[in-house]
């Protein structure tokens, strides 16, 4: 192809500028116009153009560019195999805020710390779920990679809820291909109470421990408050706290025997963390919740510190 | 249901928490979790960001931001569940921008309000970039700097 700019075409033909977009316009000289205000002729229109001026068209200054169709060699097998797109399904968009509204910019994918891990980022995986291919996000370990963090979501100008979709396609994986870290954590809670598995009476002694610890330390009067019915608050406990670091504990204990609160622990499902969340599971993230939601109806408190 | 935002700054406006500000001389910054920020202020309406600045000054009177922050600030890179998976490198890797913002901010202590964040960055991350920092949870910085440790405050208004 030739790339033409009219100013310079009419005065190399001696005619008006006027005069060639009139041709353009009725179509006697099919042109393109592209950007930065220059317009494609193909050679051989361009070669009746100069005979009918009685030009020789390599006298002509012109800029050619190589097209697809001006080369002669048969076509190529594209080097990557194309991706065969599937029919689009409800799967993992009950919403259209999930991808439908995504207009590609990328920003999202410039905001996330982990793009190109495993050559995903949050665009691509918006994508995927606009463009069918499901199957391949439910058998990728990226969104467990991924730590919802929403920085994406943040840049996104159309308010994608990106992270939403990746927390829906990790729900929608198979169960086992949930790391087993927090599949048996998750498991374990549902068994017994806490995702560590520290059974009622250990937790008891620990508690029971960390408050003589308390008052050797000079707080006078510290008495740890186990099950008390009527405290205001209902505290929860985070289970690696008395499983590794039970000292830890202590720093809040101060706080709120400092603050003068009505407070309490519940001996039974006291975990305040909720693995389900993180494992796309409402189902059991709800079941956890409802057990908390039925500590403070037995100690009958009115308020429950969550998280922590 | 209340945050631990929540109940800190009732204690602290209402003068049932009494604390000194000259315990901790130390410069200091706060770093604002993904989940009482951005999630909170999407799901809830509201983002915890000014709280924690607030009760972190009134205990550290040498303050600095890390930047970004709030609404835009970098995760951890341990949320998701990422702290108790094996993806350990990729965990690493996210972590690179807090360890820049950190080191970049120049403060000798970071404080959170998350258990996630508190492990990321003081067990990991510290030791990952080289950091010079002590990462410490906001009730523990609380605890720390109570004027009169051991007494209980007679109830305040409740």
């Amino acid at each position: 192809m030739i790339v033409v700019q009219i100013g310079r075409l009419a005065q190399q033909l001696g005619v008006h500028r006027n005069t060639i977009r009139n041709w353009i316009r009725s179509g006697k000289l099919p042109a393109r116009g592209v950007p930065g205000k220059r317009y494609l002729i193909s050679e051989e229109d361009f070669h009746k153009l100069c005979h009918a001026f009685g030009l020789d068209p390599e006298s002509i200054a012109v800029r050619r560019i190589p097209m697809k169709a001006d080369q002669e060699s048969p076509p190529q097998e594209p080097s990557v195999p194309l991706t065969q797109l599937k029919p689009r399904t409800n799967l993992l968009r009950a919403s259209p805020q999930w991808a439908d509204v995504c207009l590609t910019c990328g920003s999202c994918a410039s905001a996330c710390p982990i793009s190109a891990v495993d050559g995903l980022d949050p665009r691509k995986v918006v994508r995927m779920a606009v463009l069918g291919l499901e199957n391949q996000l439910l058998e990728s370990d990226w969104v467990w990679k991924c730590t919802l963090c929403g920085k994406c979501e943040e840049a996104c100008p159309m308010n994608v809820e990106i992270v939403s979709l990746i927390r829906a396609v990790r729900g929608k994986q198979p169960r086992d291909r949930v790391p087993v870290s927090l599949q048996r954590g998750l498991q374990t809670c549902l068994e017994t109470g806490n995702n560590l598995g520290i059974p009622q009476e250990d937790f008891v002694g620990v508690c029971l421990d960390l408050a003589d610890e308390l008052v050797e330390e000079g707080w006078n009067g510290f008495r740890v408050p186990l099950d008390v019915k009527g405290a205001r608050v209902l505290v929860t406990v985070n289970s690696k706290e008395p499983f590794a670091d039970p000292d830890d504990m202590k720093f809040l204990w101060k706080v709120l025997h400092a603050a003068g609160e009505s407070w309490t622990l519940t001996t039974e499902h006291w975990e305040g963390l909720n693995w389900a969340y993180f494992t796309g599971d409402d189902q059991t993230m709800r079941a956890l919740v409802a057990r908390l939601v039925d500590q403070m109806a037995r100690l009958e408190c009115r308020t429950l510190l969550l998280p922590l | 249901m209340l945050s631990i935002f929540d109940l800190l700054m009732d204690y602290v406006q209402t003068g049932r928490l009494e604390l000194d500000p000259r315990l901790h001389p130390e410069t200091t910054t706060f770093h604002d979790s993904c989940h009482y920020g951005r999630k909170s202020l999407q799901a809830f309406g509201h983002g915890y960001f000014e709280e924690g600045r607030w009760l972190v000054r009134q205990c550290c009177p040498n303050y600095v931001e890390m930047y970004p922050n709030r609404e835009g600030n970098y995760c951890c890179g341990g949320g998701g569940g990422l702290w108790s998976v094996p993806f350990h490198e990729e965990r690493v890797f996210h972590g690179r921008f807090k360890a820049r913002q950190i080191r970049n901010c120049g403060a000798r202590r970071v404080v959170t309000a998350c258990h996630n964040c508190r492990d990321q960055m003081e067990k990991s991350l510290r030791k990952e970039y080289d950091l010079d920092v002590e990462v410490v949870y906001l009730w523990e910085l609380l605890a720390r700097s109570l004027a009169a440790p051991g007494r209980r405050s007679s109830g305040g208004s409740r």
